[in-house]
Order: C-alpha cells, then sequence, then structure tokens
C-alpha cells in the first residue's frame, strides 16, 4: 500500500474567503425621520433614501440626494401615489 | 501545536504545527514528510508490521518489531525530535 504524501497534513486550514473580505462601511441611517402624522418645521427632513423609494408630495422638496423636506411647518402624511408608489406630503395645520 | 506520543507500540500524532498559514507551513510541511516517508518505507518492507490510521488523530500501531522496523521507527522518533529543539513551540515529541 502506498501512502501519497500530504506534506500540509498538520497545517491548520484556516477559512481562505473569509479573511479577504471582511469590510464594510458604516451604515449611512437612511429611513424615515419624521412618521406619518408628526408635526414638522419648514426644512426639517422628513426622509432619507437612495433614489425615490417615496416620492415628494404637496409641500414636499426633494434633494439632490434624493432626501425629502418640509417646505412649510404642518403635518406629515405618507400617501399612495399610483398603483404601487408612495409620497409624502405637509399639509399645513 | 503537534503532539507526537509514542507508548509501547502505538505512535499517535495529532495537531497543528501553526508555524504559518496553510500551505506555508514548514514544520508541518517536514513533520509530514518524515512521517509518511517512514510510513512508506515500512509498507514497503512489509505489509504487516504496521497498521496505519489517518483520521483526526494519525495512528500507527507496530504490529510486528524487527530490527528493521525498529531501525525505522526510531530514526522518525529522532528526526521529530530534532524537529522539536528547532521548533519547541511547534511540535512537543513524548516518549515512554
Amino acid at each position: 500500500m502506498f501512502i501519497k504524501l500530504n506534506i500540509q497534513r498538520f497545517a491548520h486550514v484556516k477559512a481562505q474567503g473569509s479573511t479577504k473580505n471582511n469590510r464594510d462601511s458604516a451604515g449611512r441611517r437612511l429611513g424615515a425621520k419624521l412618521s406619518d402624522g408628526e408635526k414638522c418645521n419648514a426644512g426639517s427632513i422628513i426622509y432619507r433614501q437612495r433614489g425615490t423609494k417615496i416620492y415628494p408630495g404637496t409641500n414636499v422638496g426633494m434633494g439632490k440626494d434624493h432626501t425629502l423636506f418640509a417646505k412649510v411647518s404642518g403635518i406629515v402624511k405618507y400617501e399612495r401615489l399610483g398603483r404601487d408608489k408612495k409620497k409624502v406630503s405637509v399639509y399645513e395645520k | 501545536m503537534i503532539k507526537v506520543n509514542k507508548k509501547d507500540n502505538i505512535i499517535t500524532i495529532c495537531g497543528h504545527a501553526n508555524s504559518a498559514d496553510y500551505g506555508k507551513d514548514i514544520v508541518c510541511a517536514s513533520v509530514s514528510s518524515v512521517v509518511y516517508t517512514t510510513v512508506n518505507a515500512l509498507e514497503r518492507y512489509s505489509s504487516s508490521v504496521i497498521d496505519f490510521e489517518d483520521k483526526d488523530i494519525m495512528t500507527i500501531t507496530i504490529l510486528k518489531e524487527d530490527e528493521i522496523v525498529k531501525l525505522l521507527i526510531d530514526n522518525m522518533i529522532d528526526l521529530l525530535k530534532s524537529l522539536e529543539e528547532d521548533y519547541p513551540k511547534n511540535i512537543n515529541v513524548k516518549e515512554n
């Protein structure tokens, strides 16, 4: 019987892949900053997002990074937009 | 740490050298080479002088000890001991 020489028989096999990959950036804290029915002042940020998950509605503006903000002071309202989209509006009191 | 234990007619070898990453571990390569060379030499000499088992623990059981078997086994142990002198943190050889 011939036993094949494995010169790393007593070497510790470390999970190779995992050592190269585990990098990640910090969370961007996206999402709703004001919820439905909350009061807001003009200029306050309502929703942070990547792209337009939620569209700007009445009295709401959108920044170049798609951040939604209130143009007037009032109450925040999340509404449907068409069949499958959402928008957020601010209605003055 | 690789642990080599020779007790009566049974030699057990287990553990990891941990002297470097897999593929670059020279202590492991040396130990493996010494052991496999000895085992293959014994098998070529006669297929009934040792029983070889290679699982988590590598076990060599000497079934029939004659002059040549003793010479090869002692040579292996001596080589592993010389490795232990150079790499005491990576290999430990016990003989009782």
